[in-house]
């Protein structure tokens, strides 16, 4: 029977010389759901997400997206994810609407689609006043909706969100945070990490808490709390799970 | 102003500044290392080729309607010393001009016919191409040598003129391709300078590249299309040059003389443009490749910067010192693109050269390039650490302070240091300043307490030293230990073998000049001294097998191996090796036989059979020399030197054999 979701990892093991920053880590994401991956810096969760965008190979285990196996085969797999850096990723001297246009030949989109999707894209993301702007003049929010815009030119199933709302402000993060959930409601399976628990605690479907590289815990943030004795918030569950780790 | 501010800021860049591994290698080892050996090497090479030059006869064609007259010049001509032969070939006899342009001949010296008439001295005059470096060198020579008949003061016999055959166009190629092609390759290598930079760790510096890097993209096309980006650009600044250039020249030549003496050769000058296409490509490859493994816009520019002088600095002495395009000259990357554009300026240019300089340029651009892809392609590029910055560090601090210092070596504390690659290639840089700066001097102080001293207290003394900082012994670092007997049986027949197949190779790969040759014969054997076959031995054999082997195939090559597989290992060691002989016409031998020593240590896993290699390998050389038998070889029939040779192949090839077997029977091999 074919896998329903969009993204599996099994036994996903990632090691830099000696050291192991993912060690056997195993989830899944189907179509239309937001998975959340938090940790405290080093958990792992950057690098998760680096092997599923296919930028780093699997030491061990298997990554899949859409079916692919990344690992094998990580251009075929990068067809399918969009993936949205720690950074913009902008090219500074370009306009937007060019930045558009490059990675939409790079994902081998013929002109007349590109053009198509930036103008759907445009009025989603709000992006009239800025495409044929620098993004050198952009501001941060300006550039962060470029390069979301930027991430899902080529509409792929699976998004991949590296912190996207770090150094945003306030509008401009809840912002960022409705159009990923109308991507959700379009089917897309989205994957994001963030420090900021309560913001995953509003859009997530689901949080994988990651630690020294391996899943902690697993379920919806209300199940979550559940798991951690009531606790009254994400981040106080994740404190007390974490505590009764190392102390075990 | 507040001092302690200040102080903390300056110790903090420094601090920083200095554990930039790559920044240290090129504040160190460029300016004490690369530079010295690039200098001794063009220096060295200038000093063949003009030995090589004035070796060379003048062949020149005497035209002189009064045979007495005729056989009185001739005779002057013809002495020994003048560096001048006046053809005795009949057809050239009266050689013409148009012989001299086709470089039949040097040049003409004709008598003026009515010579009996004029009263004073002789009219001569000398009919040469000054486009031709061999003409004009034997228009000098015949000038220089009738000129100096008589004595200063006395009445000239003969008075002499020169007439040039060289029509102004040709002039005017001349003249460019003696500044055009360094300008247009130098240009060239420019144009691609920043934008290399700025495409590579530009993009890395600005977040970019992990954007790009999770794009459907192969990395060898995302690769080719940057190098081809920097390589338009680079075209570009090459083509504009040759064109202002020209431009210049021509002007130029015009104003100082107030009328045109010369004429820009325009096919030639856009002919020149072939040389910009790969040369844009080689250089965009070279400098992409390079930008991509620095992680910033600033360690590009460190990076780029030494690979920029590397590869100006042989341009220029090819450019300047009349290098033909032949042999290995046209595989020599930049060097033979100005040989190149010289001579397709002058109309000199021969297809199959042209053919192989184009080639192999391409070809190294394109192994460039694919190594820039390949790069691209590695997990490195993102996850890039400098993982052993901390040994390397530890071990520079430990190696300036005291073992016990406080915060000296952390991560060792009081054990033992294993080697690392990083150590090898600093005890090399230490090595090679202190025989470039001092041991060389010693040497020509004198030779012999020179070498002892610069080999014992200087090789050996440093391994000492480096063992000592490492807390290990001198007998662990070097590696000595017994080898079993079959090791040593067939270091023996590699030692007594590879003298003879070293030498073939480097008479038919790059032939020393016959001066060389003779340096290193009075060097074995110093004429006019009594020194004693025992002392050659000890001093030039026993000694260098020692104490080289020591610094070689001891520290340096166990750490090499500790992070590079055999071959590697063996390679960057004999290169190592090579260089520090510094002798250009040496260095591929030297470089083979460093290999081959480093592979017995390795195999064997003891030092004592590459010690042993050495000093068969130098001491029968001595032998031989001491006796005179040395030049023997160059008497013997074709057919005896093919059956020596081929005896010398199945010896080296046995004793190989035998240091594998033993080695593998005792499990050391591959030791370190």
């Amino acid at each position: 029977m074919p896998d329903p979701s969009a993204v599996t990892v099994e036994r996903l093991k990632k090691r830099f010389g000696q050291r192991t920053a993912v060690d056997g880590l195993s989830f899944s994401v189907a179509a239309g759901e937001i998975y959340g991956l938090l940790g405290p810096n080093g958990a792992g969760k950057t690098t998760t997400l680096r092997v599923l965008a296919g930028l780093l190979r699997p030491t061990e285990g298997v990554a899949r997206i859409d079916g692919v196996d990344v690992g094998a085969d990580p251009r075929q797999a990068q067809r399918h994810l969009g993936f949205l850096t720690g950074t913009t990723g902008l090219y500074g001297r370009l306009t937007a609407r060019e930045v558009l246009v490059y990675f939409g030949t790079l994902q081998d989109m013929p002109r007349p689609r590109i053009a198509a999707r930036i103008d759907q894209l445009t009025d989603a993301l709000d992006l009239r006043a800025i495409l044929d702007r620098r993004c050198e003049a952009l501001s941060s929010g300006q550039k962060q909706r470029i390069s979301v815009a930027r991430a899902v030119i080529h509409d792929p199933p699976v998004l991949i969100l590296d912190e996207p709302t770090v150094g945003l402000d306030v509008l401009a993060s809840r912002f960022l945070r409705e159009y990923i959930g109308a991507e959700r409601a379009r089917g897309k399976a989205v994957i994001f990490s963030t420090h900021y628990l309560a913001e995953a605690e509003l859009l997530c479907d689901r949080i994988g808490l990651l630690y020294q590289g391996a899943l902690l815990a697993e379920g919806h943030p209300r199940d979550l709390r559940v798991q951690a004795g009531d606790a009254t918030s994400l981040e106080e569950a994740f404190l007390r799970l974490v505590t009764n780790l190392v102390a075990a | 102003m507040n001092l302690p501010h200040v102080g903390a800021v300056f110790r903090k860049e420094l601090r920083e500044t200095l554990r930039d591994r790559r920044t240290l290698t090129v504040m160190f080892l460029f300016p004490l290392v690369v530079y010295p050996l690039v200098s001794l090497l063009m220096a060295e090479v200038m000093a063949g080729k003009q030995a090589t030059d004035e070796a060379r006869t003048s062949h020149i064609a005497l035209v002189d309607p009064d045979p007495a007259s005729r056989a009185t010049l001739a005779a002057l001509l013809d002495k020994k010393g003048t560096g001048i032969e006046v053809t005795r070939d009949v057809s050239l006899a009266h050689a013409t001009g148009q012989d001299v342009s086709n470089g039949l001949i040097d040049a003409v010296v004709e008598v003026a016919p009515d010579k009996a008439k004029a009263a004073g001295p002789l009219p001569v005059r000398i009919i040469y191409d000054e486009t031709r470096p061999v003409s004009d060198q034997a228009h000098d020579r015949v000038t220089k040598t009738l000129s100096g008949v008589l004595p200063t003061g006395c009445f000239q016999s003969y008075a002499v003129t020169g007439a040039s055959l060289a029509t102004k166009t040709k002039v005017g190629g001349y003249v460019l391709s003696k500044i055009l092609p360094l300008i247009v390759v130098i240009m060239t290598m420019l144009g691609a300078f920043y934008p290399a930079i700025d495409i590579t760790a530009g993009e890395r510096e600005r977040g970019t590249l992990e954007t790009l890097l999770s794009s459907p993209v192969q990395r060898f096309d995302l690769m080719t299309g940057k190098v081809l980006a920097v390589a338009a650009l680079s075209l570009l600044t090459g083509v504009l040059n040759i064109v202002s250039m020209s431009l210049t020249v021509a002007e130029g030549a015009r104003l100082a003389a107030g009328s045109p003496i010369l004429a820009i050769p325009w096919p030639r000058a856009a002919a020149t443009l072939l040389i910009v296409v790969p040369a844009a490509f080689l250089f965009g490859s070279v400098m992409v490749a390079i930008g991509a493994m620095a992680r910033s816009f600033k360690e590009a520019q460190t990076l780029l910067m030494p690979v920029y002088l590397l590869c100006f600095t042989p341009s220029l002495v090819a450019g300047m010192a009349d290098f033909r395009l032949t042999g290995l000259t046209m595989l020599v990357p930049g060097t033979n693109l100005t040989l190149l554009a010289r001579d397709l300026m002058l109309g000199d240019a021969h297809l199959l050269p042209a053919v192989i300089v184009l080639a192999s340029t391409i070809g190294f651009g394109a192994v460039a390039l694919a190594f820039a892809a390949r790069l691209y392609d590695s997990e490195r590029l993102l996850a890039s650490t400098d993982a052993d910055l901390v040994s390397l560090s530890a071990w520079l601090r430990h190696l300036v302070s005291r073992p016990a210092a406080p915060g000296a070596l952390e991560m060792a504390g009081a054990q033992p240091v294993p080697p690392s690659a990083g150590q090898a290639v600093s005890l090399f840089g230490v090595a090679f300043v202190l025989w470039f700066f001092a041991f060389t001097w010693l040497q020509r102080w004198s030779l012999i307490p020179g070498l002892m001293l610069s080999q014992w207290g200087g090789f050996l003394g440093l391994v000492w030293i480096y063992a000592r900082l490492c807390h290990r012994s001198l007998g662990d670092v070097l590696v000595f230990r017994r080898p079993p007997a079959a090791a040593l049986g067939g270091a023996a027949l590699v030692g007594l073998s590879g003298w003879i197949i070293l030498g073939v190779l480097a008479d038919k790969v790059m032939p020393p000049p016959r001066e060389v040759v003779e340096n290193i014969r009075n060097l074995i054997h110093p004429p006019g001294e009594s020194r004693s076959l025992a002392l050659s031995v000890f001093a030039l054999a026993v000694t260098p097998a020692v104490c080289e082997e020591a610094l070689f195939r001891g520290a340096i090559l166990q750490g090499l191996r500790r992070q590079f597989s055999v071959p590697v290992s063996c390679l960057l060691t004999g290169i190592l090796f090579g260089v520090m002989h510094g002798d250009v016409w040496r260095f591929v031998p030297t470089t083979i036989l460093g290999v081959l020593l480093s592979w017995v240590a390795l195999t064997s896993g003891s030092i004592i059979p590459s010690m042993l290699v050495h000093v068969l390998n130098n001491g029968v050389l001595i032998v031989l020399g001491y006796y005179g038998l040395d030049q023997a070889g160059d008497k013997l029939s074709g057919r005896t030197t093919i059956l020596i040779m081929g005896v010398a192949v199945i010896f080296m090839l046995g004793g190989l054999a035998a240091v594998r077997r033993a080695g593998r029977d005792t499990g050391r091999q591959t030791a370190g």
